[in-house]
């Protein structure tokens, strides 16, 4: 992939907002929520998408992606990490666009 | 031996590192036995798998929840469990009453790192309907409970040593074991650790790097994790 490939943030907000200019966004967006509610017959479902649509060893990958966000968040939020100080403007307007800013969690860098 | 038995394809690499990180979980620890670190990954299991408590719901004041001959300091099991179940409800205060509840600032840095890890092995399993990893017998010998490093409170509730990085990784650096079971486990699932930063664009595996992101992103957001 290269640099200059379009991309917004839409698949990050939720599923339903398209791809956002990533291959499959939405159907891997869809997936990591399967995965959070842990509704067996609603990630079956993905599951079977995925395989069909990108293959079995995306499906794994992807998973393991996710899970892995099960740990960074919990390390971060446990240990009141905020963010880091060269990425609070550049991430201000992600920040806005992805609804993130009256989480609880928040903490602003330590400058 | 290998972590998984199925049919579907998991890479060598990804079933290795889990194996590996159980091993790790049975090691004795800098603050926690060995017995005690396996004991926080089964308190992570018990959290996954019962009832879900609400935020301000501590497993230790529900009768019948927590035995009295548990292992593990009634403070570290409401600990797993609130960090387990409601991770984006926690807050400095809630950081220092747990201390305040007797345990180690670092023993409680270890403790976070455990139960973070376990959460993402167990994840993993469990999204794929796979047996979660079986766990080792425990190491016999008893923690130094010793600070391995010069160690302050600056940026973060929990101490950390003076490392270059981003924050989240500096979150650990208190216990460096763990920081290296971190790199470990982000680098079979996630992006290899070199690669971080210094390669954006690179695929990792069978997914593009934006593939890694977005699903990195929308996992953090479920989480309502701010970082």
């Amino acid at each position: 992939m290269s640099q200059d490939t379009q991309v917004s943030f839409e698949a990050v907000g939720d599923s339903e907002s398209g791809d956002g200019g990533v291959e499959h966004g939405a159907l891997l967006s869809r997936l990591c929520e399967a995965i959070f509610e842990e509704d067996g017959d609603q990630l079956a479902s993905v599951k079977d998408d995925v395989i069909e649509v990108a293959g079995a060893e995306v499906l794994i990958d992807a998973v393991a992606v996710s899970a892995n966000f099960y740990m960074m968040t919990r390390i971060a939020d446990s240990t009141g990490t905020p963010l880091d100080a060269g990425t609070v403007e550049p991430s201000a307007e992600i920040r806005e666009l992805v609804g993130v800013n009256t989480f609880t969690s928040r903490r602003e860098a330590q400058v | 031996m290998a972590a998984y038995s199925t049919e579907l394809p998991i890479r060598a690499d990804l079933d290795e590192a889990h194996t590996e990180v159980a091993a790790r979980w049975a090691t004795t620890g800098s603050w926690w036995s060995g017995v005690e670190r396996l004991a926080i990954v089964e308190e992570v299991r018990r959290a996954r798998d019962s009832a879900e408590l609400a935020p301000w719901e501590a497993p230790s004041q529900i009768e019948g929840l927590v035995s009295s001959d548990h292992v593990l300091p009634e403070a570290a099991v409401d600990a797993i469990w609130r960090i387990t179940s409601h991770p984006g409800t926690l807050t400095a205060e809630w950081h220092a009453s747990i201390l305040g509840s007797g345990i180690h600032p670092e023993a409680y840095v270890e403790l976070v790192a455990v139960v973070a890890q376990a959460n993402a092995v167990d994840r993993f399993a469990d999204a794929l309907n796979l047996d979660r990893v079986e766990l080792p017998t425990p190491s016999a010998s008893e923690p130094p409970k010793i600070s391995e490093t010069p160690l302050q409170v600056t940026s973060h509730w929990v101490p950390t040593a003076k490392i270059k990085g981003p924050n989240v990784l500096k979150a650990l650096s208190a216990v460096p074991f763990e920081n290296e079971s971190l790199s470990l486990l982000s680098s079979a699932q996630y992006v290899r650790f070199g690669d971080l930063l210094s390669d954006l664009v690179s695929d990792q595996n069978s997914l593009s790097r934006m593939q890694v992101e977005v699903i990195a992103a929308r996992t953090s957001k479920l989480n309502e994790c701010f970082y």
